[in-house]
């Protein structure tokens, strides 16, 4: 299916990014980045899933100007990245954030202000509303040598939206948070959404993904493996067919070539595989009497076609 | 522009003023100077000349080895220990990140070279030793020295490690002090120390320009304790300094530029 996506409409354009190190002592090259390439609507929640090493971080990293790309191009809100004018609308949250313990969160925030130039008064209000908006009011006068790691993980989400920024780009962010945590960094990705914002957040977390992104892209060993909408990754594939169906008499065959079957009473609960005539089996189990109580297609879970993808990525040699 | 600069070094500040090693450099200039009243005691008559050249040397000794050790260190962290990722993934450009801690360490340097020159002009006044124009000049060109010295530590800081660039930086440091030595071997040395001695001449700073007392300025020898330089000539220094800081901080701006923070 071909979607037209006008360039104005893009919050990022990654074009064939790739990225090549060596190691310090043998010289060995290493590709972390093999031609990666994506886009993401503005607007959108976008979630950038992969096993470690497989290149989240490293796109992240040259997307926000710390790694230069050996090769390739991307645009942040049509600015070309490396540049100062496109790192001017977004909001960066590093994986595992490092940050100048000797300060408080109010200083942390007045300093990130100052460098987006943020004049006082605003700098000030609006690092107290974030300060709210992340739970820290409580830790305001504690330096963050003192904070655990989910509160720096709140402190470094709330450094991130200082700038009230477009694209809000997030490295793990469910990293070191309890559930509660997670669940309340989800609801504030959400947010941004509902504001307009666009997200753009890699993870492991794939029930995260499934719950909020509207895109998803999953990369492994250096290359975009799959991307789509949650549904569409895994509407790919149908796995299995369940159905639940209530017997007047025995089962007979229809439980031949079925997978799972369970019967509670004169309920009678199996898989036919996806390859299976499933209106072939409906009327012979129409014939026998048996009222049909579900069908339901059983999808791939986007954990298998996460795991599927970053299986085939590795077995290439 | 000036706010992101002025941000960078104001943070520098706040980090610098933490680093405990600095107080001891400032008890180490005070125990100097203590020192050179003892001494000056022991040398009959000389307590004046003791108490200027003891405190003027603390000064720039401790001075420009604080300047190292801050050069090294502050630069070097920010990329060790990632905060640096918080920074310029915001919008500023690697040679104002550079140029504010720059500037951040040369307004702690001029804060402990200000302590450390009213402690010696403390040191001189329990003396009854006159402050003269001459003692404020040499100490001028002693901060102009520590800021020269303080540009030197952060070039090598920003492509190598803190002991590597502590060593070469102090290896500046001394060879910057061994200029008129240098020129000497221009002068008078054999082919291939002359060689030597240009292409050292050419590339490392004329830190001597700084401390100057005792030696000879254009013909004629100056001292802090009787005729000292003019005005005239530590603006002159000082430029020379300047120019050499922003050459420094140029070439550490570009090579801080092409790194990539993994």
């Amino acid at each position: 299916m071909y979607r037209l996506t006008l360039v104005a409409d893009l919050a990022l354009a990654v074009r064939d990014l790739r990225k090549s190190f060596r190691t310090p002592f043998a010289r060995k090259k290493i590709e972390a980045l093999r031609g990666v390439t994506f886009e993401v609507q503005k607007g959108h929640i976008f979630g950038f899933v992969g096993p470690n090493g497989a290149g989240k971080t490293t796109t992240i990293r040259t997307l926000m100007g710390l790694i230069k790309p050996t090769s390739g191009s991307a645009t942040i809100l049509g600015r070309t990245v490396p540049s100062r004018a496109a790192r001017e609308r977004v909001g960066f949250l590093p994986e595992s954030p490092y940050f100048y313990d000797y300060l408080t969160v109010p200083e942390l925030l007045d300093l990130v202000g100052r460098l987006f130039g943020i004049p006082g008064p605003e700098r000030k209000k609006r690092a107290d509303e974030l300060i709210e908006r992340v739970g820290l009011s409580r830790a305001r006068t504690q330096n963050l040598k003192k904070f655990s790691k989910g509160m720096l993980q709140r402190a470094g989400l709330a450094q991130a939206l200082m700038n009230d920024p477009e694209l809000v780009v997030l490295d793990e962010p469910m990293s070191g948070l309890d559930p509660i945590g997670r669940k309340e960094v989800r609801d504030l990705i959400l947010s941004l959404r509902d504001a307009g914002k666009t997200v753009f957040f890699s993870t492991h977390i794939l029930s995260d993904v499934e719950a909020i992104t509207d895109r998803v892209a999953i990369i492994a060993r250096g290359q975009l493996q799959a991307s789509g909408t949650p549904a569409e990754l895994v509407a790919q594939s149908v796995q299995a067919v369940d159905i639940t169906i209530r017997l007047t008499g025995e089962a007979g065959d229809l439980t031949a070539g079925a997978d799972q079957v369970r019967r509670h009473e004169d309920e009678l609960s199996l898989s036919l595989p996806a390859s299976a005539d499933v209106d072939a089996w409906l009327a012979k189990a129409h014939a026998a009497g048996a009222k049909v109580i579900s069908v339901a297609p059983r999808h791939e879970t986007l954990e298998a076609r996460f795991l599927r993808e970053v299986a085939s990525a590795e077995a290439v040699p | 522009m000036t706010a992101r600069l002025w941000a960078i070094a104001l943070n520098t500040f706040r980090e610098a003023v933490r680093i405990r090693v600095l107080y001891g450099f400032l008890v180490l200039v005070v125990g100097a100077n203590l020192l050179a009243i003892v001494l000056g005691v022991m040398a009959n008559n000389e307590e004046a000349r003791v108490s200027r050249d003891v405190g003027l040397a603390g000064i720039s000794l401790f001075g420009s080895l604080t300047a190292i050790f801050l050069g090294v260190f502050l630069l070097y962290t920010e990329v060790q220990r990632r905060t640096i990722h918080v920074i310029a993934s915001k919008p500023i450009e690697r040679w104002e990140f550079v140029v504010g801690k720059y500037l951040g360490m040369g307004l702690v340097l001029s804060v402990l070279v200000g302590v450390f020159g009213l402690a010696m002009i403390g040191m001189l006044a329990l003396q009854d030793v006159p402050v003269t124009s001459a003692v404020v000049k040499a100490i001028v060109l002693a901060w102009m020295e520590v800021l020269v010295v303080a540009a030197i530590a952060i070039f090598f800081s920003s492509f190598s490690t803190p002991f590597l660039s502590g060593i070469f930086a102090l290896a500046l440091w001394v060879i910057g002090r061994l200029t008129p030595d240098l020129e000497n071997a221009v002068r008078t040395g054999a082919g291939s120390i002359r060689a030597v001695a240009k292409v050292t001449l050419a590339v490392v700073p004329d830190l001597h320009l700084f401390a100057v007392s005792g030696r000879a300025v254009e013909g004629d020898v100056v001292s802090v304790h009787a005729d000292f330089v003019s005005w005239g000539y530590v603006g002159l220094a000082s430029l020379h300094g300047l120019a050499w800081i922003v050459g420094l901080l140029a070439f550490a701006a570009i090579l801080f530029s092409r790194r990539d923070f993994a």
